[in-house]
C-alpha cells in the first residue's frame, strides 16, 4: 500500500515532465501542424545548460561536482531562467531553419530538418560537456517527506507543482487572454486570422519559443532526481511524444493527461515488473490507437488547410 | 478625394504555380461605393479577393489603397489600414464564442474597451441574433447566422473596404435575402463595399458598379443598371437563354 503511494507520487512527478514536453509538441503541431523531433537533445541541452549555470552561480567552474548546498533557491531559479531563455532562443533558430523551408510544402522534410537539427544540438553539447551524467541535487535538499507513510522527494512535490501551475498558466492563457484567443485562431485557420490582423508568422515563431522552452524547464526539474546529461532527452522526448499521442495531439488538455497517465503507468508497472515498464507504456499506447485513434480527448480533424 | 481611389488595382497577375489564375486584373473601387465582382465557378474571383487582403502574392502588377502602393505589404497589416475581408465559406473560428470571434474581428485596434463595446451594439443593432447568441460557441450556429457573424466580425475592424466573398454561398434563400438586406443597410450607411458573388442578379441590384471575371481576364464592365440589361450577362450569369 505504501509502495503503490510511492509510486503514485513518483508516477506523477515522472508524469509531470512528460505532459510539460508533450504539451510542447501540441503547440507547434496546432499552429504550424510540424513537430519538433529534436525536442529530446533541446531537452538535455538546456539541462547540461541549467547545471553549469548553478556551477558557474556557485564559482565550481565549468566542470566541478556540485554539493547540496551549492544548489540554492535562487540559483536554481536563476538557472532555469537562462535556461528556458536560452532554448527559446533555439527554438526560433530551429523554426527559421528547419521548419519554415518546409512548411507548406507537403512532405515529411522537416522530420528530417528537426531530427537533423536536434542531433547537432546534441554533437555541439557533446563537445562542450562531455559524454558522462552530471550529478545536480534538489534545490530543495534530499530530506524525505512522509505522506500517508510514503516517502517523497520533495523535488518530486516541485515537479508536480511548477509543472501543473505552468499548464494551469497556459491553459488559462490560452482560453483567456487576447493573445491566446489569438494564438488559437492561428491554430485554426492561419489565412482568416491574418484577416483578422493577427500577425501569424509572429504567433508561429511565438509557438516554437514556448515548444522549447517548456523542454529546457522539464529538464532541470527532472535533473535533480535524475541526472543530467547530453543523452539524458531521448527517453523523455519518446515517452513525451507518445503522452500527446495518447491524450491527443491536438489537444493540449490531452496531452497533459497523456503526460500524468503514461508518468503513472511507468511507475506502477515498474514498482510490480521493471522489466515490463516500457512494453505496458507502448501497450498502452496502441490500445489506444486502436480504441481511439485520435487520442482521449483528441478529436478528429476535418480542418480546412 | 475624388480622383484617388480606395481601391486601384493595375494589371494584378497572381498564379498558383503554373495555374495563372489573374491574368492582369484592373479595377477601382471609389469611397461610398459599391463595385460587385460575379464571375463563374474558377474565374478567380476568390483570388482577387486573397491578392486584396495579402493571402496571396502578385506575380505582376500593383495593388494601391487610398493612393499608397501596399503589393508587397504583409496581410496582417492591411487590416490595420482598413481593408477587412468575410471570406468565402464564412471561416469563423468555430471553437471560439460569438463574442470572441467578434473580438478578433477588432484584434489590430488600440481602441478603448468602452469604444468597442460600444462598435459590438452597433453589430447587435444590424445582426440582432448575435446578441443572444454571445456566448455561444460559434461552430454550434446555422450557416447563415454564422454569415451574419463573419460579416460583423469583419465590421468590428472598422474597415474603409469591406470585401465580401461569395456571403450568400450554401445559404438558404431566405437566408440569402437577409444577407442582402444587410448588404443594403451597409450600403445605406455609407461602407466602401467590394462584393463578389455567383447570385449576379441580386449583386447588381444592390451595387453601382460591376464588373464580369472569366478566366482571370476581366471581360466587361459598367454601371449595374447596363450590366443588368445586357443581353450577353442575361445569358451567361442571370439563367437567360
Ligand atoms: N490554392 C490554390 N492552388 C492552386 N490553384 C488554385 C488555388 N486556389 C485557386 N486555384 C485555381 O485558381 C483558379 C481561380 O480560383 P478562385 O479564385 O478560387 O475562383 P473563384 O473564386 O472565382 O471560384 C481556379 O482555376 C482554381 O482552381
Ligand atoms: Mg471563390
Amino acid at each position: 500500500m505504501v509502495a503503490i503511494l510511492q509510486a503514485v507520487f513518483s508516477g506523477l512527478a515522472l508524469g509531470g515532465i512528460y505532459a510539460l514536453v508533450a504539451l510542447g509538441f501540441n503547440i507547434t503541431h496546432s499552429t504550424t501542424k510540424t513537430l519538433n523531433f529534436g525536442q529530446g537533445e533541446l531537452l538535455a541541452a538546456g539541462t547540461v545548460i541549467a547545471v553549469s549555470g548553478v556551477m558557474l552561480l556557485a564559482g565550481k567552474g565549468m566542470h566541478g561536482t556540485l554539493d547540496p548546498q551549492d544548489v540554492t533557491l535562487w540559483r536554481y531559479a536563476v538557472s532555469l531562467l537562462i535556461s528556458v531563455v536560452v532554448l527559446g532562443l533555439l527554438g526560433v533558430l530551429l523554426y527559421y531553419t528547419a521548419v519554415r523551408p518546409f512548411i507548406g510544402l507537403g512532405g515529411l522534410s522537416w522530420v528530417m530538418s528537426t531530427l537533423g537539427f536536434g542531433i547537432i544540438i546534441q554533437n555541439t553539447a557533446l563537445a562542450i560537456w562531455g559524454p558522462s551524467a552530471m550529478v545536480i541535487p534538489s534545490p530543495l535538499g534530499d530530506n524525505v517527506i512522509r505522506i500517508g507513510g510514503a516517502g517523497v522527494l520533495p523535488q518530486e512535490i516541485l515537479v508536480v507543482a511548477a509543472s501543473v501551475v505552468v499548464m494551469l498558466c497556459l491553459d488559462t492563457v490560452m482560453r483567456k487572454t487576447k493573445i491566446g484567443k489569438a494564438v488559437r485562431a492561428v491554430a485554426h485557420n492561419k489565412n482568416a486570422a491574418t484577416l483578422m490582423g493577427i500577425n501569424v508568422p509572429a504567433v508561429v515563431v511565438l509557438a516554437f519559443a514556448i515548444s522549447s522552452s517548456l523542454a529546457g524547464l522539464a529538464g532541470l526539474l527532472i535533473a535533480p532526481i535524475t541526472t543530467a546529461s547530453v543523452f539524458m532527452g531521448l527517453s523523455i522526448a519518446l515517452k513525451a511524444f507518445s503522452a500527446a499521442i495518447v491524450g491527443g495531439l491536438n489537444n493540449a488538455r490531452g496531452c497533459m493527461l497523456g503526460g500524468f497517465l503514461l508518468g503513472l503507468v511507468e511507475s506502477m508497472v515498474g514498482l510490480w515488473h521493471a522489466e515490463l515498464r516500457e512494453i505496458s507504456i507502448f501497450m498502452l499506447i496502441i490500445l489506444v490507437l486502436v480504441l481511439k485513434p485520435e487520442g482521449l480527448l483528441g478529436t478528429r480533424v476535418a480542418e480546412k488547410v | 478625394m475624388a480622383d484617388i481611389p480606395t481601391l486601384r488595382i493595375e494589371a494584378l497577375q497572381v498564379r498558383y504555380g503554373a495555374v495563372e489564375a489573374l491574368k492582369g486584373v484592373s479595377i477601382e473601387v471609389h469611397a461610398g461605393e459599391v463595385v460587385t465582382m460575379i464571375g463563374g465557378n474558377g474565374a478567380g474571383k476568390s483570388t482577387l479577393m486573397k491578392a486584396i487582403s495579402g493571402l496571396e502574392g502578385a506575380a505582376a502588377g500593383r495593388v494601391m489603397f487610398e493612393g499608397r502602393d501596399i503589393t508587397r505589404m504583409p496581410g496582417h497589416q492591411r487590416v490595420a489600414l482598413g481593408i477587412a475581408q468575410c471570406p468565402e465559406g464564412r471561416q469563423i473560428f468555430p471553437d471560439q464564442t460569438v463574442r470572441d470571434n467578434l473580438m478578433l474581428g477588432a484584434y489590430h485596434r488600440a481602441a478603448s474597451a468602452a469604444q468597442i463595446a460600444a462598435d459590438l451594439e452597433a453589430q447587435f443593432a444590424v445582426f440582432p441574433l448575435l446578441r443572444e447568441r454571445l456566448h455561444q460557441s460559434a461552430g454550434t450556429m446555422s450557416g447563415g447566422e454564422q454569415q451574419m457573424l463573419a460579416i460583423a466580425r469583419a465590421l468590428m475592424s472598422r474597415p474603409k473596404l469591406l470585401l465580401l466573398d461569395e456571403p450568400s454561398l450554401g445559404l438558404a434563400p431566405l437566408m440569402v435575402k437577409d444577407i442582402f438586406g444587410v448588404i443594403r443597410q451597409l450600403k445605406q450607411r455609407g461602407i466602401t463595399l467590394l462584393l463578389v458573388e455567383q447570385m449576379a442578379n441580386q449583386a447588381l441590384a444592390v451595387a453601382d458598379r460591376g464588373y464580369v471575371l472569366e478566366t482571370g481576364n476581366i471581360i466587361m464592365q459598367g454601371g449595374a443598371r447596363e450590366l443588368r440589361r445586357d443581353p450577353r450577362i442575361r445569358a451567361a450569369y442571370l439563367g437567360e437563354h
